[in-house]
């Protein structure tokens, strides 16, 4: 009976056009409004590496000093000094580590019709590209003893390659990076993740576009590439690179990625010991909590989803109840007038049941027409949206997830709305009906 | 076929209280051809709503082809309402956006037979009314004769035990009522029960007998064979 009653919504569509273009157009805007910022909210929110974001760890220290400091009060700081980054690094703890800070560095290309460009990119270790699964399309990660060398080789973006050298496989050509040979080890596919979870302080921000190149976190301290990105300096930091180094200034973030997610405890307690023994050295004077972050909890801390989003999504959602009730009355319009078919199919054996289901079908298909519509205006909203900035471009943009979730929030509206007129509809004494034709 | 005893109907607000039937009584038995007449507000609607199942009754007693109906739920009273009865109205009640065969189609469907089963009884009803070259036509394209006639047909479609009409002619002129009466008798030769509310006597005539309706009783039982006559006392039947 199903493919019967939708059938006959289909046809129900064409009964009353006018009637049935309002109920579809004003199911429509409410569900291509709430779905436009959820689909914000979703990719804010949304987990970007569930198989193992329980077992990517960032751990934070509270290097400032001892004034104003009220015991118990969690570390301000969410990034990291040099000292604690290396040290991380020598710590050989969890399975695998990376310490991450942005450089921003001119490109001068061998080839002569193209300028030299400033690019944007990470120094990192090799374990980098495993612990966030990044994409080789050509070569592979750099090897551990350039890692430990702090050896001139890059990992580039697929943009910056076919910038540079077309479509070509460029792996083991030499390039200049701010000024220093450096042999191309990889490039990775298209890859941007959103978040950008893994460096959310700094750079290109939480929305931010893809990093056009990866460098050993070494060799970008060695060939002193200034850190782009946020610093953060509570203590006094003299002039020029090493002092930079030496200095208590937090501009690094710090990874570790664990075997299993039970060794947090293990990995708590190290960092644990680990500050207790830099106070013992006189340094991280305050006695706060050494804390651990998983990629979700980090993601919360950093306020990915700002509240603005938040309050944005309840207020579309509050329009979508609107457009409801509207649908409501919409649908109680459109029944009264079938109150004679009713009689009719009542009289000719479908019971209350049936006349409900086969006017609930009616007003699903109506769902599915407003979330056909609902899934146009969205798209047109998301372009809009995208407009307004290049992370908001970055963010914007409707994914599997959210297309299906339109179709079922516009299906389960319209039932919703439909449910008292369908009960109405129901509620038909046949024999009244029959007579009054 | 059809027996009712000491059947009552009563339509309450909170101000009044109506009775629309009380007592009554009345036994259809298989293939006859019975007409209710009766002036208005008589109760023949209410009879004829009731014996449909289209209608609850206050009390008595109802047994429509050996199923004592009393107390029975929607879902049961739907059910054999599609299994066993058959509906023609005055106003033809065809849904004015189905195609003829859609309309034959609408009580096979809570029947529940397979599309080939419902193509066939379809296409069989629609032959027997002499519309078979017009499954494909909605009903305001029909004259009210032919309209009639494809309501027929729905009813027909579902092999029922009992036709209920109210006014089947009540809408149509005299030539297309004089059509659709003998489409009836023809239903009727074929073994189909008919009970058949009119206001007109030539129709109530031309059938096996005619119950008269007044104040809700049946008050007059005409028969055509004399094997037919219900002569039991006390029951507000009378034998004329």
């Amino acid at each position: 009976m199903f493919q019967y009653y939708f059938m006959l919504g289909v046809r129900s569509l064409r009964r009353n056009p006018a009637l049935t273009a309002l109920m579809v157009l004003t199911l429509a805007i409410g569900v291509a409004a709430s779905v436009s910022t959820l689909t914000i909210l979703h990719v804010m929110s949304g987990d970007p590496i569930p198989h193992k974001s329980e077992r990517l760890l960032v751990p934070v220290f509270d290097p400032a000093p001892l004034e104003g400091y009220v015991p118990g009060e969690e570390p301000n700081d969410k990034q990291m000094s040099y000292a604690d980054a290396t040290n991380l690094l020598k710590s050989k703890q969890g399975e695998r580590r990376t310490a991450i800070f942005g450089v921003s560095a001119p490109i001068e290309p061998a080839r002569k019709d193209i300028p030299v460009f400033p690019a944007g990119g990470l120094a990192v270790t090799r374990d980098f590209f495993a612990m966030f699964e990044s994409p080789f399309l050509h070569g592979q990660r750099w090897s551990e003893a350039d890692d430990e060398a702090g050896a001139n080789v890059v990992v580039l973006s697929r943009t910056i390659a076919e910038k540079l050298y077309g479509s070509a496989n460029p792996v083991g050509q030499r390039m200049t990076i701010f000024g220093q040979q450096f042999q191309i080890a990889g490039v990775l596919d298209q890859w941007a993740p959103m978040p950008h979870y893994y460096r959310l302080i700094g750079g290109a921000g939480k929305f931010g576009t893809e990093d056009e190149l990866f460098i050993p976190f070494k060799s970008a301290v060695r060939n002193q590439f200034n850190p782009s990105g946020n610093m953060n300096c509570s203590g006094e930091s003299g002039p020029g690179y090493a002092n930079m180094l030496a200095s208590e200034c937090t501009w690094i973030q710090f990874w570790f990625e664990t075997a299993k997610a039970g060794d947090r405890a293990e990995l708590q307690s190290y960092i644990d010991s680990y500050a207790s023994e830099q106070r013992k050295l006189g340094r991280l004077p305050r006695a706060a909590k050494n804390k651990l972050y998983d990629v979700m909890e980090w993601m919360t801390h950093n306020k990915v989803v700002g509240n603005d989003s938040r309050l944005a999504a309840w207020l579309a959602f509050g329009f979508l109840l609107l457009c409801l009730v509207n649908t409501i009355g919409l649908l109680l319009a459109k029944f009264s007038v079938r109150a004679a078919e009713v009689g009719i199919r009542r009289a000719l054996g479908a019971s209350q049941k049936e006349i409900f289901r086969q006017f609930l079908v009616e007003t699903a298909v109506v769902g599915l027409a407003g979330g056909i519509l609902g899934l146009i205006l969205a798209t047109g909203a998301l372009a809009l949206i995208a407009m307004q900035s290049k992370a908001m471009g970055n963010i914007a943009h409707m994914d599997w997830i959210m297309l299906a979730f339109t179709f079922i929030l516009s299906v389960f509206a319209a039932v919703v709305a439909g449910l008292l007129p369908t009960w109405r509809a129901c509620q038909v004494t046949p024999a009244m009906q029959l007579k009054s034709q | 076929m059809l027996r009712m005893t000491n059947l009552s109907k009563v339509y309450r607000t909170h101000m009044i209280e109506t009775h629309a039937l009380r007592g009554f009584e009345i036994q259809v038995n298989k293939g006859e051809f019975v007409t209710v007449t009766g002036p208005s507000g008589s109760g023949k609607t209410s009879f004829l709503n009731i014996a449909g199942l289209l209608e609850e009754f206050t009390g008595g007693e109802y047994i429509l082809d050996g199923v004592n109906v009393k107390g029975m739920d929607d879902n049961a009273r739907s059910r054999l309402r599609n299994e066993k009865l058959g509906f023609i109205f005055q106003g033809f009640n065809l849904i004015p956006d189905l195609s003829l065969f859609d309309n034959v189609d609408v009580p096979l469907r809570y029947r529940g037979f397979n599309a080939a089963e419902r193509r066939e009884r379809i296409e069989d009803a629609l032959s027997k009314v002499g519309l078979a070259s017009r499954m494909k036509h909605y009903p305001a394209e029909l004259s009210g004769g032919q309209q009639q006639r494809v309501a027929i047909a729905r009813a027909l479609a579902g092999s029922p035990k009992l036709l209920l009409a109210d006014e089947p002619t009540g809408n149509l002129d005299t030539q297309m009522a004089r059509g659709v009466m003998e489409l009836l008798e023809e239903i009727n030769a074929q073994g189909t029960t008919i009970l058949m509310v009119t206001h007109d006597p030539e129709l109530a005539v031309r059938s096996q007998r005619n119950v008269h309706i007044i104040d809700g009783q049946v008050s007059d039982l005409v028969r055509k064979s004399a094997t037919l006559v219900d002569t039991r006392a006390g029951h507000g039947v009378h034998a004329v």
